[in-house]
């Protein structure tokens, strides 16, 4: 146990914690829902979920480092509609081109975000706050309001949320669902090993040290929102397949969505704290709580009232575990040290991330 | 002799007479300038830029002089926009505004206050609920028979077995699509729809994203549903994609009013085998004529009073039956699409 | 450039930007300078206004408010409902403003005892309350309020003024004296600037934060009644989105998002450089999208522009030593 305690620090309990949750919160609408352990169930949430899951894990890089990206839901509008129109008039364009189109587009715009929060020292609410509006604004002067059709888009991209890619009996894993997947291991190897990564967290949490240390701050908080904006583009991608039809209205409000599961996903909003597993948690407690809700016979109306006071039951008993697991961490330490005196240095009794 | 200049003097003070006396029908006066304001329920989707080019095709033939205003706000602030503009084109003095009205009762008293100043407000596709504040609705088909028309279109997906189905409708405050989803419960009393099941009716609110979800969590709470009928051109569209995703097209079917255009592939592949809608360029058309014969008092806003609207023809203001009050102009026939016309219509 | 010098430079430079807005809308409309356009100028966004000023308030404590805009649409849904149920109207209204209070002590509680971050308190009430608001109208729309009512909302009090612009000078008075001439002021300065020493210096960061709270609830409830009056008909979605638009009225006033910077005479001219921008594009035909990107724009440059003057400013200061 105490070995544990050394090796394991709370708020990596912490997504255990959600994943506690999110078991009983399925375990309890499965008890009163037929039919609801179903691998449909599975593969409804799995797509729903998939896109937030793909923009919250950019948005917690820019979190990390006590910063935040509004605007995600317009670039997610804005690469969805400028790579919709462009494989419409150009039916033959390559698939993995499309992709990379669309993620590169989002990471000029977040480009732009991370100019003028790293170099110009806006603070990022501003700017995103500002550039929310701006790339709507933008988008919607360009289309000229029409909408990109189903039936001017070619059969592969249409066709893709249909593809499955397990043979294995009813079991259905859709493409969506594994690039979310395949973009969270990704990310969440890339922050836990990678000793650049740490630098993300270094800047969050104390971003003063951090500039004295050496640290390139000003880089580090702009390529955190290049990323950001990279991943939203290619949410925007995916948006695109799975909706098909889009309107110069596209992705309005995922930003709402987006920080909510990355708050919910135990990432602190003040920087220096959190993971990106945690985040893509945080957006599947979310999902399954909004599809879930519906089946449960709970009228239309209550549903956002009920899906509100759970969000918020979720994010205070998530807080109120970290804090005795700390309590429990605390104390254990405490132990260690008076039981080795002089043999253990180093032990620190604070979490870190 | 006599009887011969009798007869001359008697065509000739027939021929004095002003020709608006034999004819009922108010004409417009072509080449007036007036300022007018068209203004949708927000901007950004086609059936409105499509009422905007019936619009100017209007204006055109009238040849007024002063440009046509096509202003609306963004759909997320559509009923303050909507204030906001009538309210400032109050200010500015135009002589009409032509409001699909997004805002129900809301808006009155920015419309009053645009009356009041010798504005004439004229409502097409959603009117103002309570009617005060409107001068006129511009209806695009009678909205009990749109009722009429979706009970129809289900019975006839379903087959005369009948079935479950539900509705998935724009917002919970658009005032069309609930008089529409009214006029449909009352036409389902109808013993000959006795075997259609009303399951239920969500909200998708003229998104994407919510309409494709809805019609997927539809499916989902009830596994024998039939018909998902949609009054509204976003969520149609989205909940065709969501069934064709699901591979359900063969289970549940789509309905409701779309546009040929955006719901061509899925007719043709069988997911939505019907769907209905009006011309929104004629309904643009007409209400420009209207607007503009009143502008420029070639008629008054009373019950029968008739009009001729250019290319479209006679047409005469009447009390609107599905409204407690209000008057209503009543465009025409809505068509039905299905595999056989609705790629002509397309195009 | 200390604190005060630099704020200073801010309200200078909004009032600047002010008058070059009206003397170009006057130049580009001639009904700009009319009474009634600018009492419109006012009322079009009112609600929002009154919202702004204690929104700039608890954004100085250190916190954010993202229910107000729900909390708007339930106080008029509370009201619109139990009026329609039967109540009398001045009873509708007490509900209404006690449903605001309740949606206060709720973010409260969890914000200031439970310790949750004030972001995902605010995010889930923002959810939750338009959600109950739903609960009481569903999908109907309820008017018919009483004459008084609607009177009281939509035509002049006093002069050209109505009610709820005169209620707007009136909030904006008090709580610029609150805010810059009280004891709790200073506190909400405090606590924001520092949350740590104001509780080792014995501050009551606790009651401090809840105060914030649930007035800023309650001027939401009472906004969203007003919002009724001026409309004269309530929806379950009044007021959606509005949350927006007043935190960047407050950040472009100067106020710091990190809290305890800025003040009311900033959030004031603020307001009426966006209303009058609003107003100046609304007259000349300029689509909502169109003033969105002005106004994002706008938010952008002013803290973009200081900066970069301040960097140029340093660097010439550099050559001259």
């Amino acid at each position: 146990m105490n070995w544990l305690k050394r090796r394991v620090r709370p708020e990596q309990i912490r997504e255990l914690s959600l994943l506690v949750l999110i078991v009983a919160a399925i375990a309890i609408f499965g008890s009163f829902i037929d039919g609801y352990y179903s691998f449909r169930t599975f593969n409804r949430i799995a797509s729903s979920v998939a896109i937030i899951t793909v923009v919250a894990v950019g948005q917690t890089l820019v979190v990390l480092t006590r910063n935040i990206d509004l605007s995600v839901g317009s670039i997610v509008g804005f690469t969805a509609y400028f790579v919709g129109t462009l494989i419409a008039n150009h039916n033959g364009i390559n698939p993995l081109l499309a992709v990379v189109i669309a993620t590169a587009l989002g990471a000029a715009l977040g480009v732009v975000n991370g100019l003028i929060v790293a170099w110009g020292r806006v603070p990022a609410v501003v700017v995103t706050l500002g550039t929310l509006a701006i790339y709507r604004g933008v988008l919607v002067d360009l289309s000229g309001a029409k909408t990109v059709t189903t039936d001017s888009l070619p059969e592969w991209l249409t066709g893709l949320p249909l593809v499955n890619l397990t043979p294995i009996g009813n079991l259905d894993i859709r493409p969506l669902f594994v690039l979310a997947l395949v973009i969270v291991v990704i990310f969440q190897f890339g922050t836990t090993y990678l000793s650049f990564a740490r630098r993300f967290y270094a800047i969050g949490s104390n971003p003063e040290a951090a500039q004295l240390v050496g640290l390139p701050t000003k880089g580090i908080v702009f390529l955190a929102f290049v990323i950001c904006g990279a991943l939203a583009g290619l949410g925007g991608f995916m948006f695109l397949v799975r909706f098909g039809n889009i309107t110069v209205e596209a992705g309005r409000g995922l930003e709402l969505s987006v920080v909510a599961a990355v708050v919910v996903g135990g990432v602190n909003i003040f920087g220096g704290s959190g993971t990106v597993s945690g985040a893509m948690l945080g957006a599947v407690m979310i999902g399954t709580l909004e599809q879930s809700l519906f089946r449960l016979g709970i009228s239309e109306f209550w549903l956002d009232a009920v899906l509100g006071l759970l969000i918020l039951l979720a994010v205070g008993s998530d807080a109120v575990i970290l804090q005795r697991l700390r309590a429990l961490w605390g104390g254990a330490e405490l132990k260690l040290v008076t039981k080795k005196a002089g043999s253990v240095s180093g032990e620190q009794s604070a979490p870190r991330p | 002799m006599r009887k011969l200049l009798m007869g001359a003097a008697a065509l000739a003070l027939l021929a004095a007479l002003p020709q608006r006396a034999l004819a009922d029908d108010a004409m417009a006066t072509p080449g007036k300038a007036v300022s007018m304001v068209l203004l949708p329920k927000f901007l950004g989707i086609l059936p409105f830029d499509q009422a905007h080019n019936g619009a100017e095709e209007a204006a055109k033939e009238l040849k007024n002089p002063t440009p046509l205003q096509f202003l609306g706000p963004t759909p997320q602030n559509s009923v303050a926009g909507q204030i906001e503009i009538v309210t400032n084109a109050t200010t500015q003095g135009v002589k009409a505004i032509m409001i699909s009205n997004n805002s129900g009762d809301q808006i009155v008293p920015a419309a009053k206050a645009a009356q009041a100043k010798g504005i004439k407000v004229v409502t097409w596709d959603s009117p103002i609920p309570s009617s005060e504040g409107e001068d006129v609705f511009v209806a695009q088909v009678d909205f009990s028979d749109i009722g009429k028309v979706m009970a129809d279109m289900t019975l006839s997906i379903t087959g005369p077995g009948g079935g479950k189905f539900a509705v998935l409708s724009a917002s919970p405050d658009a005032a069309n699509q609930n008089a529409w989803i009214a006029a449909m419960k009352t036409a389902l009393k109808d013993p000959k729809y006795a075997k259609l099941n009303l399951v239920d009716t969500v909200y998708g609110n003229d998104e994407s994203e919510k309409s494709y979800t809805q019609a997927q969590a539809l499916v989902d709470k009830y596994p024998d549903l039939k018909v998902i009928m949609a009054p509204t051109s976003v969520g149609i569209v989205a909940a065709a994609k969501a069934l064709q995703d699901e591979k359900l097209c063969d289970k549940v079917k789509i309905s409701g009013l779309g546009l040929p255009s955006e719901m061509l592939a899925y007719t043709k592949n069988g997911c939505a085998p019907e769907f209905a809608l009006w011309s929104f360029v004629d309904l643009g058309y007409l209400t420009y004529y209207t607007a503009y014969l009143l502008a420029t008092d070639a008629m008054k806003a009373e019950e029968g009073a008739k009009f001729k609207a250019g290319r479209m023809g006679e047409f005469t203001i009447t009390k609107d039956p599905t409204r407690a009050k209000g008057l209503r102009v009543l465009m025409g026939p809505f068509t039905v699409y299905n595999k056989d016309n609705v790629e002509a219509a397309a195009k | 450039m200390s604190a005060l010098d630099r704020l200073k430079g801010w309200e200078i430079m909004m009032l600047a930007l002010l008058c070059a807005i009206v003397a170009l809308n006057s130049i580009w409309s001639p009904y700009f300078l009319s009474v009634g356009n600018i009492v419109n100028l006012f009322q079009l966004s009112i609600e929002k206004s009154i919202v702004a000023l204690t929104m700039a308030l608890v954004i100085i404590g250190g916190e954010i408010d993202l229910s107000v805009a729900s909390v708007m649409g339930l106080a008029a849904c509370v009201m619109a409902w139990t009026f329609h149920e039967g109540a009398p109207m001045p009873l509708a209204i007490l509900l209404a403003l006690a449903a605001g209070v309740l949606a206060g002590l709720n973010n409260a509680f969890w914000i200031a005892r439970v310790g949750l971050p004030s972001l995902a308190v605010t995010l889930a009430g923002l959810i939750g309350y338009r959600g109950v608001a739903r609960i009481f109208l569903e999908d109907r729309a309820i008017g018919g309020f009483p004459d008084w009512f609607n009177t009281l909302g939509q035509q002049a009090l006093i002069g050209p003024l109505t009610a709820a612009i005169l209620i707007f000078f009136l909030l904006f008075i008090l709580f610029a004296i609150i805010l810059h001439g009280s004891a709790f002021g200073r506190l909400v300065y405090v606590v924001g600037s520092n949350v740590q020493a104001a509780r080792y210096s014995g501050v009551r960061v606790g009651l401090v934060k809840s105060a914030l709270f649930v007035g800023s609830a309650f001027v939401a409830a009472l906004a969203g009644i007003l919002y009724a009056a001026r409309l004269g008909s309530v929806r379950g979605d009044m007021a959606e989105g509005f949350e927006l638009d007043v935190i960047t009225a407050v950040l472009l006033g100067g106020v710091s998002i990190f809290g305890g910077k800025g003040n009311l005479v900033g959030v004031g001219l603020s307001l009426l450089v966006i209303l009058n921008l609003r107003n100046g594009m609304g007259l000349a035909d300029i689509t909502g999208n169109t003033q969105n990107n002005v106004i994002g724009g706008l938010l952008i440059l002013s803290v973009l522009i200081p900066n970069m003057w301040q960097d140029l400013r340093d660097k010439w200061k550099g050559r001259e030593t």
